[in-house]
């Protein structure tokens, strides 16, 4: 895959990626504002409309709707949907950002033992303690595995002298087998009925969104999007290899570990959250530099969009299609994203 | 099955009492003050009785069914041909009751439903850090009392007795506003269990092996559960109550050394008991098993196993098993 191709950016390749941009951004808003109107209960797009005007602008008139409808739409619906665009849009940058710091098409979000971190913290959460915090109880046990498997990673990293991006990956592939052990010893003793829980949980999903849990998902997209975007160059540099990167003044092995870390952190918020969502991290980076080429400063903000657009789009399926029930995101996902992939590599063989 | 028939005209007598104490409840329904009771490790207020209560699945919508409370629910959550299958022969009405949602309740339904009222339990409708729990509803006006039984999932470590399902019962009826009625149900099922008591008392206390699924593993009731409860008061004891929790898992070999005197199988129905059969009579080890041999199995439901008002025949049924004519 010779997808990652760092190309010196030019104006006609930002020219280029400008149309693509607006219509994507465009695509995101009308997805979100189609989404509001999809739910288990049936709520005229009007009414939606009209509820979310009351709330924007209050014009004193006397509501026709219930109090529950409007907690539909305004308490459940619009932070569900903002939610699912701030973890796509983290996600698919944060892979981006991965990509390039390790040089590794396969590289994704949930490298140096997010994913499983977040698991044993969800697990301890879902099956031992309960919400003894409320309910962040489980965001918080599965931020604070993914935090502490990355930390682990570091640590073995740093004792063993990793630095290469092999040797990371490789690490946290490690960490996770152990991490990964330890999560599935916790369901082993815990009740099974309750099992069923962990794999929904795991399986990712925004349904347990409302406007409490947005504030952290939105910092560490904002924190993060800014931080990666001061350091496109280094990110850049990193993508040609380790010595063209140190002939242009990188400090290659600190900024890959710093990147990767600030990567790690901010994909445990996200799965902290939404619980593991497959497929958008890998796979946004690769769809996108398919269209504006490999100069991060164009493929991290885009890969941040097509991630939002298309997380977005994946809970509309993941509410309609077994409606009222909600099918797990990270199952949406993982079907339409692999068959949509594969149709775009075709596609690219044909043209 | 001679408890099953004693019970049914004690009990259609006390719901016929019960229902002359609604009349009079439901006259000072209006001014009816908040009520608040313990629900697992928290308190829950109700600030009028509800008039549009949801229910999970049909163990517990048989408790709201025993206190007759059809015309205060918006529906049940869970499995409709299940429901209907075995709720219909204790409880005529459940055929009225409407089914709001197949699955695991979410918020979004239970809003659009005008829901004022939730009862549910962990893993039985409710799941920590899902989207349906206490804190989480009651941001929207809706208060929740969880089946005690399934508090043990939240980390709170009590052991079952019939209690629980008195406590619900009780509890409920005082969220409702029908005291009298639960009080009458609840002291009709006392009556039974001492019954009960008395008539197993003296004789030795057997050990039982509740077969819930086949596998690598055994999938019995913990020390948690409402089956070793239920084995108690019948004069019996849950081979597994040495193992915390609620369903959960032992080893084959523990249930062949421990050898015990009866086999008490869950019946999911869909030839579930052809399969638990088979599984014990194909494996060496099992099929030895003094139990199996002798055919000292009984069947029991997933209603009458789990909370919910059938535990008291389930007790008879289980004496009546051990204790009876052997």
């Amino acid at each position: 895959m010779a997808i990652i191709e760092p190309a010196a950016p030019t104006r006609a390749r930002r020219h280029r990626a400008l149309l693509p941009g607006l219509v994507v951004t465009a695509l995101l808003l009308g997805a979100m504002a189609g989404s509001l109107a999809v739910g288990s209960a049936r709520i005229p797009f009007a009414e939606v409309r009209d509820i979310l005007l009351s709330r924007i602008m209050p014009t004193g008139a006397a509501p026709y709707w219930k109090p529950g409808i409007a907690a539909i739409v305004w308490d459940l619906r619009l932070p569900r949907i903002l939610l699912a665009a701030l973890v796509g849009a983290g996600l698919g940058m944060v892979g981006a950002a991965m990509q390039s710091a390790t040089r590794n098409p396969l590289a994704d979000p949930y490298l140096l033992g997010v994913a499983a971190g977040a698991v044993l913290g969800a697990n301890l959460a879902i099956l031992h303690v309960g919400d003894i915090l409320g309910p962040a109880t489980t965001p918080l046990f599965a931020f604070a595995g993914a935090l502490g498997a990355t930390l682990i990673v570091l640590s073995i990293a740093r004792l063993t002298g990793s630095t290469t991006a092999d040797r990371l990956i490789l690490s946290g592939v490690a960490v996770s087998f152990v991490v990964t052990a330890c999560a599935n010893l916790l369901i082993l003793f815990a009740d099974q009925r309750s099992a069923a829980n962990v794999t929904f949980w795991t399986l990712g999903g925004f349904g347990a969104a409302d406007w409490s849990v947005l504030p952290a998902p939105a910092v560490a997209l904002a924190a993060g999007g800014a931080w990666f975007l001061a350091k496109r160059r280094d990110l850049n540099a990193l993508a040609m290899g380790d010595e063209t990167a140190t002939t242009l003044g990188v400090r290659v092995a600190r900024a890959r570990l710093l990147h990767m870390t600030a990567g790690a952190f901010i994909t445990g918020v996200m799965v902290s959250v939404s619980g593991m969502i497959g497929f958008v991290g890998l796979m946004t980076p690769h769809l996108v530099r398919m269209v504006v080429g490999g100069d991060n400063r164009l493929v991290l903000p885009a890969s941040a969009l097509v991630g939002a657009l298309f997380l977005v789009l994946a809970d509309i399926v993941s509410r309609t299609i077994i409606a009222p029930d909600d099918l797990p995101v990270g199952v949406v996902t993982g079907v339409v994203g692999g068959l949509f992939f594969v149709l775009m590599l075709r596609n690219r063989a044909g043209g | 099955m001679t408890g099953l028939r004693m019970g049914f005209p004690s009990l259609r007598l006390l719901a016929g009492l019960a229902g002359a104490g609604l009349a009079l409840c439901a006259t000072s329904a209006g001014q009816a003050a908040p009520v608040t009771v313990r629900s697992c490790d928290r308190m829950v207020t109700v600030t009028q009785p509800p008039q549009r209560a949801v229910s999970y699945d049909s163990n517990l919508t048989e408790m709201m069914l025993a206190l007759d409370l059809t015309d205060r629910m918006a529906g049940y959550i869970g499995h409709r041909d299940r429901m209907r299958a075995s709720a219909l022969d204790l409880f005529p009405k459940a055929a009225q009751l409407r089914q709001i949602q197949r699955g695991y309740p979410n918020r979004e339904t239970l809003l659009g439903e005008g829901v004022d009222f939730y009862f549910a339990g962990w893993s039985y409708g409710m799941r920590a850090g899902g989207e349906v729990t206490p804190e989480k509803l009651a941001r929207f006006g809706i208060p929740v009392y969880e089946l005690t039984e399934s508090c043990v999932r939240i980390g709170r470590r009590e052991k079952p007795t019939l209690d629980f399902l008195y406590r619900d019962l009780l509890n409920l009826g005082r969220i409702f506003g029908v005291e009298a009625r639960a009080d009458s149900l609840v002291a009709g099922y006392r009556r039974r269990i001492d019954a009960v008591s008395r008539k197993i008392a003296g004789k030795p206390r057997l050990d039982v092996f509740l077969f819930d699924s086949p596998g690598r593993v055994a999938g019995t009731a913990g020390a948690h559960s409402m089956p070793t409860a239920l084995i108690e008061a019948a004069g019996g004891r849950n081979m597994a109550d040495d193992t915390p929790g609620n369903w959960t898992r032992i080893s084959w070999e523990r249930v062949i050394e421990r050898d015990p005197d009866a086999i008490i199988m869950m019946d999911f129905g869909q030839g579930d008991m052809r399969r638990k059969m088979d599984f014990l009579a194909a494996r060496p080890g099992l099929r030895e098993l003094r139990a199996f041999r002798q055919g000292r199995i009984l069947t029991l439901g997933y209603n009458e196993l789990t909370p919910g008002p059938r535990n008291v025949t389930a007790v008879e049924k289980i004496a009546e098993f051990l204790h009876g004519d052997h």
